[in-house]
């Protein structure tokens, strides 16, 4: 799906996300005040079918905030927290207990806000190395089963694809238990603008 | 026991008695499960979109074709278009707030199969549907029951 060069286009890709998930680590670390760093970001086309299994299983619980770019550029964005991760994340910033089955209105606007830092901060440094404005919809968070969270997403490229490019960057704190990853579903369309201009930044 | 077989987003499968049949992490997805009580044959269609385009690449993600063809395989398999039954579980809406395009597809994934089924004179004869939590789905070819498990809640079997 991304022509005859694919090694090349991922290499591209992964560049391309390694930027925007830098910029959004150091973001939410500031916010958090603690030390977040980045795993080297992976990229891979796959089957619709497999994308929940590549992350770790349909059935593990996480919280996610997705949203989708609706400027010129089509792609879906998601914030993923493990469980653990997301009580930890939330018991820092609300200074209560946390019971992920029943979210108080303050902790799932919390964990939306975070999400949100999140995807704007890689948005703006996307969009800088690509020269285009990228303008996010208001993004919205659930905590459920990855499957469930992935089905969105999904569905808005099931409709054209079968196969799809999946970019997952991890992040993960120095100090405490805390990880989760970025996940960027960009359109076909999407994918060809990108490449184009980093190719010409070279 | 042996593994439940897993169906995942876009695929299909049959099973014969006393296999089992999963679909994980159900959000707007729709599980499309028929059981013909007779032959103990079961089938699972893991749909993602409601409507086929007119030039269809894959007939299992869509609501409508993927139903079609379910009933196809099932027969296939030994099953009878007039002793089977259908439950439908999933369609949720998982990102209420959001404001795009495909916001509440879980819908219309379940509207699509409830119309596909009509076509073949199917009875659904149990629904798990809708709502804002994902399931999980696995059928017991055996008995033809369905065990619905969702985050945070008991589970419920149909």
């Amino acid at each position: 799906m991304t022509g005859e060069k694919p090694d090349r286009a991922l290499e591209i890709i992964k560049e391309f996300a390694n930027i925007g998930a830098g910029s959004a680590a150091t973001a939410l670390g500031t916010m958090l005040d603690v030390d977040l760093m980045n795993d080297v970001t992976s990229c891979n086309i796959m089957p619709l079918s497999q994308v929940p299994e590549w992350l770790g299983g349909a059935e593990k619980i996480v919280a996610g905030t997705y949203t989708q770019l609706c400027g010129s550029l089509k792609s879906g964005i998601l914030v993923v927290l493990p469980s653990e991760s997301a009580i930890m994340l939330l018991k820092h910033l609300t200074k209560e207990q946390v019971d992920l089955s029943n979210l108080n209105e303050l902790q799932r606007s919390c964990l939306k806000e975070v999400g949100n830092i999140c995807l704007c901060w890689y948005l703006i440094a996307v969009s800088k190395m690509v020269d285009i404005d990228m303008i996010p919809a208001p993004p919205d968070a659930t905590v459920d089963l990855l499957g469930a969270v992935l089905d969105m997403p999904l569905a808005a490229l099931g409709a054209k694809v079968d196969t799809v490019l999946a970019v997952h960057t991890c992040f993960k704190a120095l100090d405490k238990e805390f990880e989760g990853y970025f996940l960027m579903l960009p359109e076909d369309q999407t994918l060809k603008v990108i490449l184009d201009r980093m190719e010409s930044k070279k | 026991m042996k593994e439940p077989r897993i169906v995942g987003i876009g695929q299909l499968a049959v099973c014969h008695s006393p296999e089992q049949l999963s679909c994980l992490g159900l959000g707007s997805c729709v599980a499309v499960i028929l059981y013909d009580p007779q032959a103990r044959v079961g089938g699972m269609v893991h749909v993602l979109l409601p409507k086929a385009p007119q030039k269809v690449d894959l007939e299992e993600k869509y609501a409508d074709s993927g139903t079609r063809k379910l009933v196809k395989e099932m027969t296939f398999n030994g099953a009878a278009k007039d002793r089977m039954v259908a439950k439908l579980v999933g369609g949720a809406q998982m990102f209420k707030n959001l404001n795009v395009q495909f916001a509440n597809i879980g819908r219309f994934n379940v509207l699509e199969a409830r119309k596909a089924l009509r076509e073949f004179s199917i009875r659904i004869v149990a629904e798990d549907i809708e709502g804002d939590r994902g399931r999980s789905a696995s059928l017991d070819s055996a008995t033809g029951r369905v065990t619905v498990k969702k985050v945070f809640s008991p589970t419920r079997v149909i």
